[in-house]
Protein backbone atom coordinates (compact mmCIF):
# COMPACT_ATOMS: atom_id res chain seq x y z
CA UNK A 1 0.00 0.00 0.00
CA UNK A 2 3.44 2.64 1.06
CA UNK A 3 4.01 2.10 -2.76
CA UNK A 4 1.06 2.86 -4.17
CA UNK A 5 0.53 5.92 -1.61
CA UNK A 6 3.68 6.81 -3.12
CA UNK A 7 3.09 6.64 -6.93
CA UNK A 8 0.08 8.59 -6.32
CA UNK A 9 1.44 10.86 -4.58
CA UNK A 10 3.85 11.31 -7.11
CA UNK A 11 1.70 11.56 -9.90
CA UNK A 12 -0.11 14.63 -8.00
CA UNK A 13 3.16 16.20 -7.08
CA UNK A 14 4.62 16.22 -10.47
CA UNK A 15 1.72 16.34 -12.76
CA UNK A 16 -0.25 18.90 -10.21
CA UNK A 17 -0.63 22.13 -12.74
CA UNK A 18 0.27 24.99 -9.42
CA UNK A 19 3.17 22.85 -8.57
CA UNK A 20 4.72 22.47 -12.31
CA UNK A 21 4.97 26.63 -12.28
CA UNK A 22 6.56 26.47 -9.50
CA UNK A 23 9.25 23.62 -10.89
CA UNK A 24 9.67 25.81 -13.88
CA UNK A 25 11.70 28.63 -11.87
CA UNK A 26 13.75 26.25 -9.95
CA UNK A 27 16.83 24.99 -9.70
CA UNK A 28 15.67 21.60 -10.22
CA UNK A 29 14.94 23.01 -13.81
CA UNK A 30 17.95 24.30 -14.81
CA UNK A 31 19.37 21.15 -13.93
CA UNK A 32 16.73 19.32 -16.35
CA UNK A 33 17.72 21.98 -19.02
CA UNK A 34 21.76 20.98 -18.58
CA UNK A 35 20.78 17.61 -19.69
CA UNK A 36 21.57 18.71 -23.21
CA UNK A 37 25.31 19.46 -22.95
CA UNK A 38 25.59 16.21 -21.56
CA UNK A 39 23.98 15.08 -24.97
CA UNK A 40 25.80 17.24 -27.06
CA UNK A 41 29.20 15.56 -25.39
CA UNK A 42 28.21 12.55 -26.82
CA UNK A 43 26.21 12.89 -29.79
CA UNK A 44 27.79 15.92 -31.12
CA UNK A 45 28.14 16.92 -34.63
CA UNK A 46 29.23 13.73 -36.35
CA UNK A 47 28.12 11.56 -39.11
CA UNK A 48 25.68 12.30 -41.64
CA UNK A 49 22.18 12.46 -42.24
CA UNK A 50 20.51 9.48 -44.37
CA UNK A 51 20.50 10.29 -48.26
CA UNK A 52 17.14 9.16 -49.58
CA UNK A 53 16.36 9.46 -53.32
CA UNK A 54 14.27 11.31 -55.44
CA UNK A 55 11.16 8.45 -54.53
CA UNK A 56 10.90 9.07 -51.39
CA UNK A 57 10.49 12.84 -51.51
CA UNK A 58 7.23 14.63 -50.18
CA UNK A 59 5.87 16.21 -52.96
CA UNK A 60 3.63 18.58 -50.69
CA UNK A 61 6.05 19.09 -48.05
CA UNK A 62 4.54 19.48 -44.63
CA UNK A 63 4.87 23.82 -43.25
CA UNK A 64 5.26 24.37 -39.13
CA UNK A 65 6.30 27.42 -37.48
CA UNK A 66 5.61 31.03 -37.56
CA UNK A 67 3.59 32.13 -40.32
CA UNK A 68 4.82 33.75 -43.59
CA UNK A 69 5.93 37.44 -43.43
CA UNK A 70 2.98 39.23 -44.11
CA UNK A 71 4.84 42.92 -44.06
CA UNK A 72 4.72 44.95 -47.37
CA UNK A 73 8.81 44.67 -47.50
CA UNK A 74 8.85 40.60 -47.55
CA UNK A 75 5.52 41.12 -50.20
CA UNK A 76 7.42 43.64 -52.09
CA UNK A 77 10.28 41.31 -52.47
CA UNK A 78 8.39 38.54 -52.96
CA UNK A 79 6.15 40.50 -56.20
CA UNK A 80 9.39 40.77 -57.52
CA UNK A 81 10.60 37.16 -57.53
CA UNK A 82 13.00 38.56 -54.68
CA UNK A 83 15.33 40.44 -57.48
CA UNK A 84 15.98 43.43 -54.45
CA UNK A 85 16.53 40.83 -52.02
CA UNK A 86 20.16 40.77 -50.22
CA UNK A 87 21.50 38.64 -47.61
CA UNK A 88 23.76 40.65 -45.45
CA UNK A 89 26.48 38.86 -43.07
CA UNK A 90 28.08 40.81 -40.10
CA UNK A 91 29.40 40.60 -37.25
CA UNK A 92 32.86 38.73 -36.73
CA UNK A 93 34.05 38.55 -40.20
CA UNK A 94 36.44 39.86 -41.88
CA UNK A 95 34.97 40.26 -45.68
CA UNK A 96 30.78 41.54 -44.22
CA UNK A 97 28.97 41.92 -47.48
CA UNK A 98 25.25 41.63 -48.91
CA UNK A 99 24.46 38.78 -51.52
CA UNK A 100 21.96 38.22 -53.96
CA UNK A 101 20.38 35.42 -54.84
CA UNK A 102 22.35 35.39 -58.19
CA UNK A 103 25.36 35.92 -56.25
CA UNK A 104 24.50 33.08 -53.48
CA UNK A 105 23.70 30.34 -56.61
CA UNK A 106 26.85 31.42 -57.80
CA UNK A 107 29.17 30.22 -54.64
CA UNK A 108 28.62 26.51 -54.79
CA UNK A 109 25.54 24.07 -55.24
CA UNK A 110 24.66 21.09 -53.24
CA UNK A 111 21.52 18.80 -53.61
CA UNK A 112 20.30 16.19 -50.76
CA UNK A 113 17.72 14.19 -50.30
CA UNK A 114 17.09 14.32 -46.75
CA UNK A 115 14.25 13.58 -43.97
CA UNK A 116 13.69 17.09 -41.93
CA UNK A 117 12.61 15.81 -38.11
CA UNK A 118 10.34 17.54 -36.54
CA UNK A 119 10.72 18.42 -32.58
CA UNK A 120 6.87 17.85 -32.43
CA UNK A 121 7.73 13.99 -33.37
CA UNK A 122 6.75 14.09 -37.69
CA UNK A 123 9.28 14.01 -40.27
CA UNK A 124 9.18 14.52 -44.37
CA UNK A 125 11.56 14.29 -46.69
CA UNK A 126 12.63 16.62 -49.28
CA UNK A 127 15.03 17.47 -52.00
CA UNK A 128 16.87 20.28 -51.26
CA UNK A 129 19.39 22.49 -52.93
CA UNK A 130 21.65 25.02 -52.18
CA UNK A 131 25.03 27.25 -51.21
CA UNK A 132 26.24 24.47 -48.31
CA UNK A 133 27.44 27.05 -45.38
CA UNK A 134 31.23 25.58 -45.08
CA UNK A 135 31.58 26.98 -49.01
CA UNK A 136 29.76 30.49 -48.05
CA UNK A 137 31.92 31.37 -44.89
CA UNK A 138 34.52 30.76 -46.47
CA UNK A 139 34.10 33.86 -48.95
CA UNK A 140 33.26 36.24 -45.97
CA UNK A 141 36.05 34.87 -43.74
CA UNK A 142 34.73 34.58 -39.72
CA UNK A 143 37.39 36.07 -37.33
CA UNK A 144 39.53 34.43 -34.89
CA UNK A 145 36.51 35.45 -32.35
CA UNK A 146 33.91 34.17 -34.40
CA UNK A 147 32.34 31.28 -32.45
CA UNK A 148 28.62 30.80 -33.60
CA UNK A 149 26.64 31.69 -36.62
CA UNK A 150 23.54 33.40 -36.02
CA UNK A 151 20.80 33.48 -38.46
CA UNK A 152 17.78 36.31 -38.27
CA UNK A 153 14.67 36.01 -39.69
CA UNK A 154 12.47 38.17 -41.48
CA UNK A 155 9.36 36.25 -40.03
CA UNK A 156 7.56 37.17 -36.37
CA UNK A 157 5.82 35.05 -33.75
CA UNK A 158 2.12 36.21 -33.23
CA UNK A 159 3.59 38.70 -30.43
CA UNK A 160 5.84 40.31 -32.48
CA UNK A 161 9.23 39.01 -31.30
CA UNK A 162 11.58 37.68 -34.72
CA UNK A 163 12.80 34.15 -35.39
CA UNK A 164 16.15 33.96 -35.00
CA UNK A 165 18.19 30.51 -35.06
CA UNK A 166 22.19 29.81 -33.98
CA UNK A 167 24.40 27.06 -34.88
CA UNK A 168 28.25 26.68 -33.51
CA UNK A 169 31.10 26.44 -36.06
CA UNK A 170 31.40 22.86 -36.23
CA UNK A 171 27.89 22.69 -36.62
CA UNK A 172 28.08 25.58 -39.63
CA UNK A 173 30.53 23.67 -41.10
CA UNK A 174 29.14 20.31 -41.40
CA UNK A 175 29.17 19.39 -45.19
CA UNK A 176 25.13 18.74 -45.54
CA UNK A 177 24.49 22.38 -43.40
CA UNK A 178 23.01 24.34 -46.61
CA UNK A 179 21.92 27.60 -46.88
CA UNK A 180 18.92 26.16 -49.08
CA UNK A 181 17.09 27.99 -52.12
CA UNK A 182 15.35 25.47 -53.79
CA UNK A 183 12.71 22.67 -52.78
CA UNK A 184 11.75 19.65 -54.48
CA UNK A 185 13.30 21.27 -57.68
CA UNK A 186 11.94 24.59 -57.36
CA UNK A 187 12.83 27.37 -56.07
CA UNK A 188 11.73 28.03 -52.08
CA UNK A 189 7.83 29.20 -52.30
CA UNK A 190 6.71 31.47 -49.46
CA UNK A 191 5.54 28.97 -47.15
CA UNK A 192 8.86 27.16 -47.22
CA UNK A 193 10.87 29.71 -46.16
CA UNK A 194 11.93 31.99 -49.49
CA UNK A 195 14.12 33.18 -51.03
CA UNK A 196 16.68 31.41 -48.35
CA UNK A 197 16.47 28.64 -45.35
CA UNK A 198 18.86 27.11 -42.97
CA UNK A 199 18.57 23.11 -43.50
CA UNK A 200 20.71 21.24 -40.72
CA UNK A 201 19.38 17.66 -41.53
CA UNK A 202 21.87 16.23 -38.21
CA UNK A 203 19.25 18.22 -35.97
CA UNK A 204 15.90 18.80 -34.94
CA UNK A 205 13.41 20.98 -37.95
CA UNK A 206 13.09 24.07 -35.43
CA UNK A 207 17.13 24.88 -36.09
CA UNK A 208 16.38 24.88 -39.95
CA UNK A 209 15.65 28.74 -39.77
CA UNK A 210 13.43 30.27 -42.87
CA UNK A 211 13.27 33.59 -44.39
CA UNK A 212 16.82 34.33 -43.64
CA UNK A 213 17.04 37.71 -43.98
CA UNK A 214 20.30 38.69 -42.35
CA UNK A 215 23.76 35.96 -40.87
CA UNK A 216 25.74 37.70 -38.18
CA UNK A 217 28.83 35.53 -36.81
CA UNK A 218 29.19 36.39 -32.81
CA UNK A 219 31.36 35.59 -30.08
CA UNK A 220 28.40 34.70 -27.88
CA UNK A 221 24.95 34.38 -27.96
CA UNK A 222 23.84 35.43 -24.32
CA UNK A 223 23.60 39.21 -25.47
CA UNK A 224 20.73 38.51 -28.49
CA UNK A 225 17.33 38.91 -27.71
CA UNK A 226 16.85 36.12 -24.42
CA UNK A 227 20.00 35.40 -24.80
CA UNK A 228 19.22 31.16 -25.03
CA UNK A 229 20.82 31.51 -28.71
CA UNK A 230 17.36 30.92 -30.76
CA UNK A 231 13.84 31.63 -30.64
CA UNK A 232 12.44 28.25 -29.12
CA UNK A 233 15.55 28.24 -27.33
CA UNK A 234 14.36 31.07 -25.70
CA UNK A 235 10.84 29.29 -24.94
CA UNK A 236 12.11 26.37 -23.53
CA UNK A 237 13.35 24.42 -26.01
CA UNK A 238 16.97 22.89 -26.19
CA UNK A 239 20.02 25.07 -27.93
CA UNK A 240 21.30 21.62 -28.61
CA UNK A 241 19.09 19.97 -30.89
CA UNK A 242 20.86 16.90 -32.07
CA UNK A 243 18.29 14.87 -30.00
CA UNK B 1 15.02 -9.79 -6.53
CA UNK B 2 18.86 -11.10 -5.28
CA UNK B 3 19.38 -13.08 -2.49
CA UNK B 4 22.21 -12.88 -0.40
CA UNK B 5 21.35 -15.95 1.65
CA UNK B 6 20.44 -18.12 -1.29
CA UNK B 7 19.76 -21.88 -0.70
CA UNK B 8 16.22 -23.77 -0.87
CA UNK B 9 13.12 -22.23 -1.26
CA UNK B 10 10.75 -23.36 0.77
CA UNK B 11 9.74 -22.13 3.90
CA UNK B 12 12.08 -22.90 7.07
CA UNK B 13 9.69 -22.20 9.90
CA UNK B 14 6.72 -24.57 9.99
CA UNK B 15 6.46 -25.12 13.66
CA UNK B 16 4.87 -22.22 14.71
CA UNK B 17 7.45 -19.83 14.99
CA UNK B 18 8.47 -17.06 12.23
CA UNK B 19 11.32 -17.39 10.52
CA UNK B 20 13.94 -14.92 11.24
CA UNK B 21 14.76 -12.21 9.12
CA UNK B 22 16.63 -12.84 6.34
CA UNK B 23 19.06 -9.85 4.17
CA UNK B 24 18.15 -10.34 0.74
CA UNK B 25 18.37 -7.07 -1.14
CA UNK B 26 21.20 -5.42 -1.28
CA UNK B 27 21.74 -1.68 -0.97
CA UNK B 28 22.45 -1.27 -4.68
CA UNK B 29 19.65 -3.01 -5.62
CA UNK B 30 17.26 -0.88 -3.44
CA UNK B 31 18.03 2.39 -4.48
CA UNK B 32 18.18 1.57 -8.32
CA UNK B 33 14.83 -0.28 -8.02
CA UNK B 34 13.06 3.05 -6.35
CA UNK B 35 15.32 5.38 -8.48
CA UNK B 36 14.33 3.56 -11.94
CA UNK B 37 10.44 3.35 -10.48
CA UNK B 38 10.60 7.38 -10.03
CA UNK B 39 12.61 7.53 -13.86
CA UNK B 40 10.18 5.20 -14.88
CA UNK B 41 6.89 7.24 -14.05
CA UNK B 42 8.23 10.43 -14.78
CA UNK B 43 9.64 8.90 -18.45
CA UNK B 44 5.77 7.35 -19.08
CA UNK B 45 4.25 10.76 -17.77
CA UNK B 46 6.49 12.81 -19.99
CA UNK B 47 6.65 10.91 -22.92
CA UNK B 48 3.03 10.91 -23.49
CA UNK B 49 3.16 14.65 -23.19
CA UNK B 50 5.83 14.80 -26.12
CA UNK B 51 3.29 11.93 -27.57
CA UNK B 52 0.50 14.97 -27.44
CA UNK B 53 2.71 17.12 -29.45
CA UNK B 54 2.13 14.72 -32.69
CA UNK B 55 -0.88 12.23 -31.60
CA UNK B 56 0.10 9.67 -33.89
CA UNK B 57 2.13 6.82 -34.95
CA UNK B 58 2.69 5.70 -38.72
CA UNK B 59 4.19 1.92 -39.42
CA UNK B 60 7.05 3.97 -41.56
CA UNK B 61 10.29 6.09 -41.74
CA UNK B 62 8.49 9.26 -42.85
CA UNK B 63 4.98 10.63 -41.52
CA UNK B 64 3.20 8.30 -43.75
CA UNK B 65 -1.25 9.02 -43.02
CA UNK B 66 -1.56 5.63 -45.01
CA UNK B 67 0.25 3.71 -42.70
CA UNK B 68 -1.17 5.39 -39.32
CA UNK B 69 -1.34 2.66 -36.50
CA UNK B 70 -2.20 4.56 -34.26
CA UNK B 71 -4.02 8.43 -33.57
CA UNK B 72 -5.85 10.05 -30.86
CA UNK B 73 -8.07 12.97 -32.12
CA UNK B 74 -9.48 15.40 -30.91
CA UNK B 75 -12.56 17.49 -32.52
CA UNK B 76 -16.24 18.23 -32.47
CA UNK B 77 -19.29 16.08 -33.55
CA UNK B 78 -21.25 18.21 -36.57
CA UNK B 79 -23.74 19.41 -33.96
CA UNK B 80 -20.51 20.82 -32.27
CA UNK B 81 -19.94 18.94 -29.46
CA UNK B 82 -16.82 18.19 -28.19
CA UNK B 83 -15.53 14.67 -29.38
CA UNK B 84 -12.30 12.70 -28.61
CA UNK B 85 -11.83 9.08 -30.60
CA UNK B 86 -8.57 7.39 -30.64
CA UNK B 87 -8.43 5.58 -34.19
CA UNK B 88 -6.76 2.28 -34.13
CA UNK B 89 -5.81 0.33 -37.45
CA UNK B 90 -8.40 2.66 -38.81
CA UNK B 91 -10.82 1.74 -36.02
CA UNK B 92 -12.41 4.40 -34.90
CA UNK B 93 -13.54 3.97 -30.44
CA UNK B 94 -14.93 7.31 -29.07
CA UNK B 95 -12.88 8.60 -26.07
CA UNK B 96 -14.71 12.27 -25.49
CA UNK B 97 -13.33 13.17 -21.85
CA UNK B 98 -10.61 10.88 -21.16
CA UNK B 99 -8.48 10.71 -24.56
CA UNK B 100 -8.49 13.05 -27.73
CA UNK B 101 -10.85 15.79 -26.39
CA UNK B 102 -10.12 15.95 -22.88
CA UNK B 103 -8.15 17.39 -19.25
CA UNK B 104 -6.17 20.32 -20.43
CA UNK B 105 -4.27 20.14 -17.13
CA UNK B 106 -5.24 23.75 -16.71
CA UNK B 107 -8.86 22.96 -15.27
CA UNK B 108 -10.82 23.04 -18.43
CA UNK B 109 -10.89 20.16 -21.44
CA UNK B 110 -9.97 20.57 -25.04
CA UNK B 111 -8.65 19.17 -28.17
CA UNK B 112 -5.80 16.97 -26.54
CA UNK B 113 -4.64 12.93 -27.04
CA UNK B 114 -3.52 11.95 -23.29
CA UNK B 115 -5.25 14.45 -20.55
CA UNK B 116 -3.12 16.72 -18.10
CA UNK B 117 -3.61 14.56 -15.04
CA UNK B 118 -1.40 11.33 -17.47
CA UNK B 119 1.21 13.82 -18.33
CA UNK B 120 4.08 15.39 -17.53
CA UNK B 121 3.94 18.85 -17.02
CA UNK B 122 0.34 18.53 -16.51
CA UNK B 123 -0.51 21.44 -19.21
CA UNK B 124 0.94 21.48 -22.52
CA UNK B 125 4.40 21.63 -22.61
CA UNK B 126 6.36 19.70 -25.01
CA UNK B 127 9.51 21.57 -24.28
CA UNK B 128 9.22 20.84 -20.46
CA UNK B 129 7.90 17.35 -21.33
CA UNK B 130 11.51 16.71 -23.19
CA UNK B 131 13.63 18.21 -20.54
CA UNK B 132 11.73 15.61 -18.09
CA UNK B 133 12.16 12.86 -20.70
CA UNK B 134 15.87 13.51 -21.41
CA UNK B 135 16.50 14.04 -18.05
CA UNK B 136 15.60 10.79 -16.68
CA UNK B 137 16.52 8.55 -19.35
CA UNK B 138 19.73 9.00 -18.42
CA UNK B 139 18.56 8.44 -14.82
CA UNK B 140 17.14 5.12 -15.76
CA UNK B 141 20.12 4.08 -18.02
CA UNK B 142 22.41 4.65 -15.56
CA UNK B 143 20.73 2.73 -12.94
CA UNK B 144 20.18 -0.17 -15.15
CA UNK B 145 23.78 -0.54 -15.61
CA UNK B 146 24.60 -0.01 -12.17
CA UNK B 147 21.78 -2.79 -11.35
CA UNK B 148 23.03 -5.03 -14.15
CA UNK B 149 26.65 -4.33 -13.30
CA UNK B 150 26.49 -5.14 -9.28
CA UNK B 151 24.17 -8.04 -9.97
CA UNK B 152 26.63 -9.86 -12.07
CA UNK B 153 29.50 -9.11 -9.88
CA UNK B 154 27.73 -11.08 -7.24
CA UNK B 155 26.63 -13.73 -9.39
CA UNK B 156 23.42 -12.88 -9.13
CA UNK B 157 21.63 -12.00 -12.04
CA UNK B 158 22.86 -15.29 -13.44
CA UNK B 159 20.21 -16.53 -11.56
CA UNK B 160 17.69 -14.43 -12.71
CA UNK B 161 18.16 -15.60 -16.58
CA UNK B 162 15.87 -17.69 -17.97
CA UNK B 163 17.48 -20.96 -19.33
CA UNK B 164 15.72 -23.79 -21.49
CA UNK B 165 15.37 -26.45 -18.22
CA UNK B 166 12.35 -23.80 -17.19
CA UNK B 167 10.56 -23.42 -20.09
CA UNK B 168 8.75 -26.67 -19.32
CA UNK B 169 8.31 -25.62 -16.03
CA UNK B 170 6.32 -22.30 -16.85
CA UNK B 171 2.42 -23.72 -17.55
CA UNK B 172 3.15 -25.48 -13.89
CA UNK B 173 4.13 -22.40 -12.33
CA UNK B 174 1.38 -20.40 -14.04
CA UNK B 175 -1.13 -23.24 -13.20
CA UNK B 176 -0.23 -22.71 -9.27
CA UNK B 177 -1.10 -18.95 -9.42
CA UNK B 178 -4.49 -19.53 -11.09
CA UNK B 179 -4.87 -22.06 -8.12
CA UNK B 180 -5.04 -24.95 -10.89
CA UNK B 181 -2.02 -26.53 -8.73
CA UNK B 182 -1.44 -26.91 -5.19
CA UNK B 183 2.75 -26.51 -4.77
CA UNK B 184 4.76 -24.63 -7.32
CA UNK B 185 7.55 -26.35 -9.40
CA UNK B 186 10.35 -27.41 -7.94
CA UNK B 187 12.47 -24.07 -9.17
CA UNK B 188 15.88 -22.71 -7.50
CA UNK B 189 16.27 -19.19 -6.24
CA UNK B 190 14.16 -17.77 -8.88
CA UNK B 191 10.82 -19.51 -10.22
CA UNK B 192 10.40 -19.64 -14.09
CA UNK B 193 7.98 -17.22 -14.76
CA UNK B 194 9.58 -14.84 -12.52
CA UNK B 195 13.26 -15.33 -14.11
CA UNK B 196 10.64 -15.27 -18.08
CA UNK B 197 9.47 -11.84 -16.75
CA UNK B 198 12.88 -10.33 -15.76
CA UNK B 199 14.70 -11.85 -18.61
CA UNK B 200 12.57 -10.62 -20.91
CA UNK B 201 12.87 -6.96 -18.72
CA UNK B 202 16.56 -6.82 -18.57
CA UNK B 203 17.64 -8.20 -21.32
CA UNK B 204 14.83 -7.62 -24.18
CA UNK B 205 12.47 -4.57 -23.56
CA UNK B 206 14.83 -2.08 -21.49
CA UNK B 207 17.54 -2.54 -24.26
CA UNK B 208 14.53 -1.88 -27.07
CA UNK B 209 13.52 1.10 -25.66
CA UNK B 210 16.55 2.89 -25.40
CA UNK B 211 17.00 1.92 -28.40
CA UNK B 212 14.39 2.88 -30.49
CA UNK B 213 14.10 6.25 -28.17
CA UNK B 214 18.07 6.74 -29.55
CA UNK B 215 16.48 6.64 -33.09
CA UNK B 216 14.67 8.98 -33.04
CA UNK B 217 17.32 11.56 -32.67
CA UNK B 218 18.86 12.93 -35.80
CA UNK B 219 22.27 13.21 -34.47
CA UNK B 220 22.17 9.37 -33.59
CA UNK B 221 20.70 8.72 -37.15
CA UNK B 222 23.44 10.18 -38.71
CA UNK B 223 25.85 8.44 -36.50
CA UNK B 224 24.69 5.31 -36.40
CA UNK B 225 21.76 4.84 -39.19
CA UNK B 226 21.35 0.95 -38.52
CA UNK B 227 19.65 1.92 -35.49
CA UNK B 228 16.73 3.61 -37.26
CA UNK B 229 16.65 1.04 -39.84
CA UNK B 230 16.12 -1.91 -37.92
CA UNK B 231 12.67 -0.30 -36.27
CA UNK B 232 11.49 0.34 -39.96
CA UNK B 233 12.32 4.03 -39.93
CA UNK B 234 11.95 6.78 -37.61
CA UNK B 235 8.14 6.89 -37.18
CA UNK B 236 8.15 3.04 -36.87
CA UNK B 237 10.61 3.71 -34.06
CA UNK B 238 7.83 5.92 -32.58
CA UNK B 239 5.70 3.18 -32.48
CA UNK B 240 8.01 0.74 -31.20
CA UNK B 241 8.93 3.13 -28.59
CA UNK B 242 5.36 3.24 -27.77
CA UNK B 243 4.55 -0.45 -27.72
CA UNK B 244 7.77 -1.24 -25.67
CA UNK B 245 6.54 1.65 -22.87
CA UNK B 246 3.38 -0.78 -22.91
CA UNK B 247 4.97 -3.85 -22.34
CA UNK B 248 6.74 -2.16 -19.57
CA UNK B 249 3.41 -0.98 -18.11
CA UNK B 250 2.03 -4.50 -18.00
CA UNK B 251 5.23 -5.26 -16.50
CA UNK B 252 5.12 -3.23 -13.60
CA UNK B 253 0.99 -3.88 -13.46
CA UNK B 254 1.81 -7.78 -12.86
CA UNK B 255 4.69 -6.76 -10.46
CA UNK B 256 2.87 -4.67 -8.25
CA UNK B 257 -0.27 -7.14 -8.01
CA UNK B 258 2.18 -9.66 -6.64
CA UNK B 259 3.52 -6.88 -4.30
CA UNK B 260 0.27 -7.05 -3.05
CA UNK B 261 -0.85 -10.44 -3.12
CA UNK B 262 2.55 -12.27 -1.77
CA UNK B 263 2.49 -10.56 1.87
CA UNK B 264 2.69 -6.54 1.02
CA UNK B 265 4.61 -5.49 4.14
CA UNK B 266 7.15 -8.69 3.93
CA UNK B 267 7.75 -7.29 0.60
CA UNK B 268 8.13 -4.01 1.08
CA UNK B 269 10.14 -3.88 3.87
CA UNK B 270 12.65 -6.16 1.71
CA UNK B 271 12.80 -3.69 -1.10
CA UNK B 272 13.39 -0.87 1.68
CA UNK B 273 15.38 -2.32 4.01
CA UNK B 274 16.45 -5.03 2.20
CA UNK B 275 15.33 -7.95 5.27
CA UNK B 276 12.65 -10.56 4.26
CA UNK B 277 11.42 -13.09 6.06
CA UNK B 278 10.79 -16.27 4.35
CA UNK B 279 7.40 -17.92 4.83
CA UNK B 280 4.63 -19.17 2.51
CA UNK B 281 4.91 -17.07 -0.40
CA UNK B 282 8.81 -17.98 -0.94
CA UNK B 283 9.69 -17.93 -4.26
CA UNK B 284 6.31 -16.86 -6.11
CA UNK B 285 6.71 -13.13 -5.09
CA UNK B 286 7.19 -10.17 -7.31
Amino acid sequence: MKRRLFIATSVAALTGCGLNNKVNQSGFHQVLEKTQWLNEAVIGTRGSARLYTDADVDREFRTNGFDTPADSKYQQMAADGFRSYKLAVDGEVEHPQAFSLRELRAVQSLTQVTRHDCVEGWSAIGKWSGVPLAAFLRLVRPTARARYVVFHCMDRSPDNVPYYESLNMVQAAHPQTLLALDLNDKPLDADHGAPVRLRVPTQLGYKSAKWVGRIELAADYKNLFGGKGGYWEDNGYEWYAGI
Amino acid sequence: MDATAGGAPQAKAHDGAPAPLEYRHTFSTRVTHWLSALALLVLVTSGLQIFNAAPHLDASDKSNPARRVLSIEGGQTPDGRPLGQVVLFGHAFTTTHWLGYTDDGMGGEGPRAFPGWLTLPGYQSLADGRLWHLFFGWVIVLCGAWYMAAGFARKDLQLLVLRPSDIPKLWPMQAYYLRLRPEPPAHGKYNPLQKAAYTLVLFVFAPLIVLSGMALSPGIDAIANPITVVFGGRQFARLWHFVFMLALIGFTGVHLALVASTGVVNNLRSILLGTYRPGKYEGTGP
